[in-house]
């Protein structure tokens, strides 16, 4: 029995789920002012359909991090980096960091040292500031830089928190992890208050269940994880979308699914069941960040996008929205009402509808047939995005000469088609781009129910360097010796699911299917011999939902 | 909108492919270089867009290359996808949906010449020329500057443009007297019509920035302003690192990219550059900000102490050199008419190029018709020898891009009736004029 929340911008939204099918639902409106008001009430309804509190996972997707960026209640952040030389990152940081001396290079080789006088200099700097965030080039090479910055700063400061870069992702990407690091520091004390809260109103109940958050690349996190990798809580929206559309649609074939809404179409890519996570984090406040997430692509048509003719006379369709359907009191046409006319939907009042499409026919045209020239240019601007994300799949760069021949290409053959407007829209753009397509039963709460089944999942990234003779684990903090016997690919991802199988047992999940994100192995020459080898070796427990069968957390 | 300083990148490391595990071409090559650039974050600069290469193809290529017997059997799909990177910058660049374009790929290509009988100096192809043929046909670009700075002489990029007075070729390297291929000396300028647009500027061994940028300063620079391209190549080689393996020079990451920030070349192409770990990452980080105008001032690599100084005798030469340069620049117009008067009709060279892979000989004469209405013709009779491939020949007509009905009838004729001698084994017409090469 899964319990699934999902706090929206309008509505808070609760699921259980039993064996795959959803078995109640709730609905409250979300309270801003505090989120944990709406998200009892859900709970308190659901137990009271159910007549239990036996849940065996609770997981929340809310938009408790956004909100406090938004609303500014963050810590002011010590943010130490040790950048080395290379590019200056300065400008592209949220706050003004203070900069280290210090180098790992980029085969993690400590070339120069940190100093403690600096970190001094620094806490002196940052006086009063409670949290901090700790970042270094190339530290998830060779963590032992921030560690050591970080050893200094509890022993000199003692703060409430300190965040490392290599902690919060395995990847490269300095500045990323950096500005991930900032993000997660700076949320830190307000997510922890909003844990401590849930976890106080659930124990007043006396609910017993684990509490999971959800991330952005639709896995979720133990609460108790979470209070330490809060940043990993924000953007949840769409990924307990997609999760829901995974829940409701089990299915193989090459897909995309469009979920339309009121204002904005979502498109997402789907192949082998799962849909394809972007190649970079998200971007945060407008900084970019490590942090992962489905690759979805965002185009402003929606049922409620304002129809109209320009000044020339040219019909126009969206972006922006004026309101509801004229068909169901609104005071604009709308592609609702394009919908109605053309009798795909049977929505609102009919008459109100034909009114809007009058107000935007010219002389001589019908009712019917303006309203096929809206939903034709409705479909034109659906389709355009959909193309722009087929071509950048296509373009996709890569770095191999048989990935180059081979090509990224998808070759969609089905749509899936979720939301509000999809009923009389995504026939008509199947037809066009000659696909096949489904519209399944619309659930009313899919983003809660996408919350409940979504799977607990965590990633590693493992480096090997047989020359240097040491392996590391960015996500663990490890820097090991490697066995003297020789040691290959193979071994290094097998190495790379034990110490994946160790974090999930840390981080209180059960490992469910793993598979290799990314493997890759080079020779290193001295002269014209093959004196070791390069090997990266990145494992996930598979992103998905939690299926029918009795399947662990 | 187009910011006014975005750089393309097209980066292609080619991790699965090398001349022989443990060449200098090989997967490990640019591995550093990708850490660095991803681990900085330059990927996410809003300057910077990633471009994914195209496949060149072969009407692209052999708007450059006569293969023989054919192109097909000396190259394989790694060359297609380098090509067709330097193409894609191109495009971004053409397309203006950038400023300038970094073609950071590999195979590399400026030692192969125009006939190619295999792989020499680890390149089959020529992925600057085939650019420059491209951006010509597609674009309609005509005067064209390529700045050779890799360590070696650029000798198959000269060999193609010797006799294109559109083009001027300009490279700089570690004197052909210490280092390979042997040529790229001061009195190779170009055949008489096109006579000054090749300069070579050999320098001595233990150059550094300092001699590199008097080089720049003095030189380069003036030069091109005089000669004024529609565009600027850099055939952007990075092995005049004070660590390459390969030869003796020490120029520094931070001479690269003042050289990059300088020079603002519309498109660069990577070259060579075998420091694969110590120069490599910060060089190329080092060009990127250049090229984009972002602040490169510290990039600097690990071990600078490392770098030698440069001798009094070492700056006295190249003070002596750039004079010499200097005055062939200004005195260039008379040279060539002299030249030109000299030659007569035809101008005719022999002479012997080795592939140095797999130790093919290959004898090649080339006759240049020049035509006093047009860019004219040339014929080329090649042979070549080696262990593995044995004995090959061909005799090859190549009419000029704006060829005279008369000088492309004589060019035809000549192969038809070189055939009939039959002194060779293939016979192939490049028609530039018309875009094609045919086989006869």
């Amino acid at each position: 029995m899964f319990l699934g929340l999902d706090v929206g911008g309008t509505f808070t939204d609760g699921a259980v789920v039993v064996n795959g099918e959803v078995v109640s639902v709730a609905k409250t409106p979300t309270t801003h002012d505090n989120l944990l008001v709406g998200i009892l009430v859900v709970i308190d309804q659901l137990i009271k359909e159910m007549g239990s509190k036996e849940f065996s996972r609770i997981a929340l997707s809310t938009t408790i991090v956004t909100n406090a960026l938004v609303e500014g209640k963050v810590d002011q952040v010590g943010l130490l980096i040790i950048p080395g030389p290379g590019m200056d990152i300065q400008a592209a940081l949220p706050v003004e960091p203070y900069v280290l001396s210090g180098y790992i290079d980029h085969r993690g080789q400590v070339m120069a040292e940190p100093s403690l006088a600096e970190v001094r200099a620094a806490l002196r700097q940052f006086d009063e500031r409670a949290v901090f965030a700790v970042s270094g080039k190339f530290s998830v090479r060779n963590p032992s830089l921030e560690l050591a910055v970080v050893k200094w700063l509890q022993e000199q400061a003692s703060p409430d928190h300190i965040t490392m870069g290599s902690g919060v992702a395995g990847a490269l990407n300095f500045l990323r992890r950096t500005n991930s690091a900032y993000y997660n520091a700076a949320v830190w004390r307000h997510f922890n208050r909003f844990a401590t809260a849930v976890e106080s109103a659930l124990t007043k109940r006396d609910i017993r269940t684990p509490v999971y958050i959800l991330k952005a690349d639709g896995g979720t996190l133990p609460l108790g994880v979470a209070r330490n990798y809060p940043v990993e809580a924000i953007f949840t929206g769409p990924a307990s979308s997609v999760l829901g559309i995974m829940a409701m649609n089990p299915t193989k074939i090459p897909s995309l699914s469009l979920d339309i809404g009121g204002t904005t179409t979502d498109i997402a890519l789907w192949q082998n069941g799962v849909p394809l996570f972007a190649e970079d984090g998200a971007k945060v406040a407008g900084f970019v960040t490590a942090l992962r997430g489905f690759r979805l692509s965002s185009v402003g048509l929606g049922g409620d996008s304002f129809v109209r003719r320009t000044p020339e006379g040219v019909l126009a369709v969206g972006p922006m929205r004026m309101g509801p359907a004229m068909a169901v009191g609104g005071k604009y046409p709308t592609v609702t009402d394009a919908m109605v006319v053309a009798q795909l939907i049977d929505y609102g009042n009919y008459e109100l509808a034909v009114k809007a499409m009058e107000q935007v026919a010219t002389q001589g045209q019908t009712v019917v047939e303006v309203a096929d020239l809206v939903l034709d240019e409705a479909i034109n601007i659906i389709c355009a995005a959909i193309n722009q994300m087929l071509a950048q799949q296509a373009n996709q760069p890569v770095y191999c000469v048989e990935d180059m021949i081979r090509g990224t290409e998808i070759s969609v053959e089905q749509i899936i088609g979720v939301g509000g407007s999809a009923g009389g829209l995504v026939p008509l753009i199947a037809k066009r781009m000659g696909l096949t397509y489904q519209i399944p039963v619309q659930e009313k709460v899919a983003n809660a129910i996408g919350a409940a089944v979504a799977r607990p999942t965590v990633d590693i990234t493992l480096r090997a360097d047989t020359v240097a003779g040491y392996y590391t684990v960015a996500e663990l903090g490890i820097k090991n010796q490697l066995p003297s016997r020789k040691f290959v690919l193979a071994d290094a991802c097998e190495l790379a699911a034990k110490h994946l199988a160790e974090l999930a047992l840390n981080r209180g999940i059960s490992l469910g299917a793993t598979e290799v994100v990314q493997s890759e192995e080079f020779n290193v020459i001295r002269g014209f011999n093959t004196v070791g080898k390069i090997m990266t070796c990145r494992l996930q427990v598979k992103p998905g939902v939690l299926g029918n069968r009795k399947e662990g957390l | 909108m187009m910011d006014a300083q975005k750089l393309g990148l097209v980066f292609f490391p080619a991790f699965d492919w090398a001349i022989s595990p443990s060449h200098p071409e090989r997967e490990e090559r640019l591995l550093y270089t990708r850490d660095q650039i991803v681990e900085e974050g330059l990927l996410d600069m809003p300057n910077i867009r990633e471009y994914k290469p195209k496949l060149a193809t072969y009407r692209d290529m052999e708007r450059v290359h006569i293969g023989v017997p054919d192109l097909a059997s000396l190259i394989n799909n790694a060359h297609l996808v380098s090509a067709g990177g330097a193409l894609a910058a191109a495009d971004a660049v053409m397309r203006r949906e950038v400023k300038r374009a970094f073609a950071l790929v590999r195979p590399p290509g400026h030692h192969a010449m125009r006939v190619v009988h295999g792989t020499r100096g680890f390149c089959a192809i020529n992925i600057e020329a085939i650019m420059v043929e491209y951006l010509r046909k597609v674009y309609g670009v005509r005067k064209v500057a390529i700045v050779d700075t890799d360590v070696h002489h650029g000798d198959g990029t000269q060999d193609v443009f010797y006799h294109d007075a559109e083009t001027l070729f300009i490279s700089f390297h570690q004197d052909g007297r210490t280092l390979y291929p042997g040529t790229g000396f001061t009195d190779e300028m170009g055949s008489p019509m096109a006579l000054g647009t090749t300069m070579n500027i050999p320098l001595p061994p233990g150059t550094t920035d300092d001699g590199l940028h008097q080089v720049l300063d003095h030189l380069i620079m003036p030069v091109l302003a005089d000669f004024k391209p529609d565009i600027i190549i850099n055939s952007a080689g990075q092995d005049n690192h004070y660590s390459d393996p390969l030869a003796n020079m020490a120029i520094t990451a931070q001479g690269y990219a003042r050289l990059a920030d300088k020079l603002k070349a519309d498109i660069a192409v990577l070259e060579g550059g075998y420091s694969i770990e110590d120069a490599l990452p910060y060089v190329n980080v080092g060009i990127i900000l250049g090229m984009a105008g972002l602040d490169y001032s510290k990039v600097v690599e690990p071990d600078i102490k490392k770098c030698p100084t440069q001798s009094g005798e070492v700056t006295r030469y190249i003070k002596n050199l750039i004079t010499e340069r200097q005055g062939m620049w200004a005195m260039r117009e008379g040279l060539k008419r002299d030249a030109v008067a000299k030659a007569g009709d035809f101008w005719q060279r022999t002479r012997n190029i080795y592939y140095d892979e797999r130790g093919i000989n290959e004898q090649q004469t080339e006759k240049v018709r020049l035509c006093p209405k047009c860019g004219g013709y040339l014929t080329i009779g090649t042979e070549a020898n080696g262990p593995g491939v044995g004995y090959k020949s061909a005799f090859i007509a190549i009419i000029s891009r704006e060829a005279c009905s008369h000088c492309r009838q004589m060019a035809i004729d000549t192969v038809h009736r070189a055939k009939t001698q039959n002194d060779f084994q293939h016979y192939f017409v490049q028609n530039k004029y018309e875009d094609i090469l045919e086989k006869i």
